[in-house]
């Protein structure tokens, strides 16, 4: 059965069998926590009020300094590439908050003994799968309204993020400001949603120089198109390509 | 004794290649590169020994290594077992081919996962399968009502 709910600004997608329908509750309740705690638009949220200076980090929530070390540790294993400040210097942990959410939800599924499920929120996509890998597509960055491409997403590679303009404009931060990418959309396939979240958001932000490093680092397959429209692929994502 | 050297010095470029991959290099520093021949100091692995193939007459001592490709035999490392050929031409190495490096659950891995140009038509062709998802950059509340997304919810697959 599909399950849709709007949080963080988009809107969260689940598929999970009908005999699991009474876990939604518990996984409404951990993106709703997230949205209450750190949402920028809510001026009453914990890291509006840290942005605004009311709160100070050090004595932030337990569950707030969690994400933001994890965000600082990205930032130092990505070079600076991911980061968890704004131009400004406002604190913004939404580059890891909502793949952090996704990953909760993903884990309660499997404590309660969901054997196959997926979790979609705003195209960023965590999956556990029983037997069949689940096909996903990718948006074309060109069109929306398209497909790119499908994928197999599951096993061991059961994440998939993908960064770009093509929604939100230029909404990764370059050397600390906005700018125009080579890339257009990247996609990631890796083990866990964080990574794959931040790696995509990386590589779009470190073009060509940073593709590389990436996937010699980190067990990931990727695809990377650029803005004229030509894409590069990781032998694994050729492989994962649906038939 | 020199073509071994040469490819003892190979096989160390390939397991520094091997610790690159698997401790992670530092972001933004060069890559190792393994495009020239280390003909001097480098120590064989205890384990290596060289079958060549094809078969080269053995070069006069004077001479750099004979152009060919050559095939290490499986090394065993400290991070699985490796096995590379060396295309050699004018004295260099031209080619570094991973032909085996298995992990320790003996599953064999790919040194080498970088990207490279893709053409459309591959990608492409995968457009048709039926998915269960979609994933795109990030979509907001509002573009998601025209997403496909929100085609595949509303039709409940």
């Amino acid at each position: 059965m599909r399950h849709v709910l709007c949080t963080m600004g988009t809107v969260a997608s689940i598929e999970l069998p009908e005999a699991y329908a009474s876990e939604l509750d518990d996984v409404d309740a951990v993106f709703r926590d997230v949205d209450e705690r750190f949402s920028l638009y809510r001026p009453e949220s914990e890291l509006s009020r840290i942005a605004n200076g009311t709160v100070a980090l050090g004595l932030a929530s337990a569950e707030l300094r969690s994400s933001y070390e994890r965000s600082i540790e990205w930032r130092i294993q990505t070079g600076g590439l991911f980061t968890p400040n704004r131009p400004d210097g406002v604190l913004d942990l939404n580059g890891i908050v909502k793949a952090e959410a996704i990953e909760s939800a993903g884990a309660l599924l499997d404590r309660a003994g969901c054997p196959a499920w997926t979790i979609n929120v705003g195209g960023d996509i965590l999956v556990r799968s029983n037997h069949a890998p689940w096909v996903t597509g990718i948006a074309d960055p060109a069109d929306p309204d398209a497909l790119l491409c499908s994928v197999e997403v599951g096993g061991a590679r059961r994440a998939i993020a993908t960064s770009g303009c093509a929604q939100r404009g230029d909404h990764i931060w370059r050397g600390g400001e906005l700018g125009p990418t080579h890339f257009a959309q990247v996609s990631v396939i890796a083990g866990d949603i964080v990574t794959a979240d931040v790696l995509a958001t990386a590589i779009v932000a470190g073009g060509p120089a940073a593709i590389d490093q990436i996937t010699d680092r980190w067990p990931v397959d990727v695809l990377a198109v650029d803005r004229a429209g030509a894409m590069v692929a990781t032998p694994g994502f050729r492989r994962s390509l649906a038939a | 004794m020199r073509t071994r050297a040469t490819l003892g010095g190979i096989f160390a470029s390939v397991a520094v290649l091997i610790v690159g991959w698997q401790a992670g290099a530092p972001l933004l520093t060069p890559a190792v590169t393994t495009s020239q021949p280390q003909l001097s100091g480098a120590t064989a692995p205890q384990t290596t020994t060289t079958s060549p193939s094809p078969s080269t007459t053995q070069a006069p001592v004077a001479s750099g290594p004979a152009d060919g490709t050559f095939t290490g035999s499986s090394v065993s490392t400290r991070f699985g077992n490796v096995q590379v050929a060396v295309t050699i031409s004018g004295g260099s190495i031209t080619d570094v081919t991973p032909l085996q490096l298995t992990d320790a659950d003996g599953k064999s891995v790919q040194i080498s996962n970088r990207a490279a140009p893709v053409l459309h038509d591959e990608v492409l062709a995968s457009q048709s399968a039926q998915v269960s998802n979609v994933g795109g950059a990030t979509y907001t509340s509002n573009a998601y009502l025209a997403s496909l997304q929100s085609a595949l919810d509303q039709a409940g697959i």
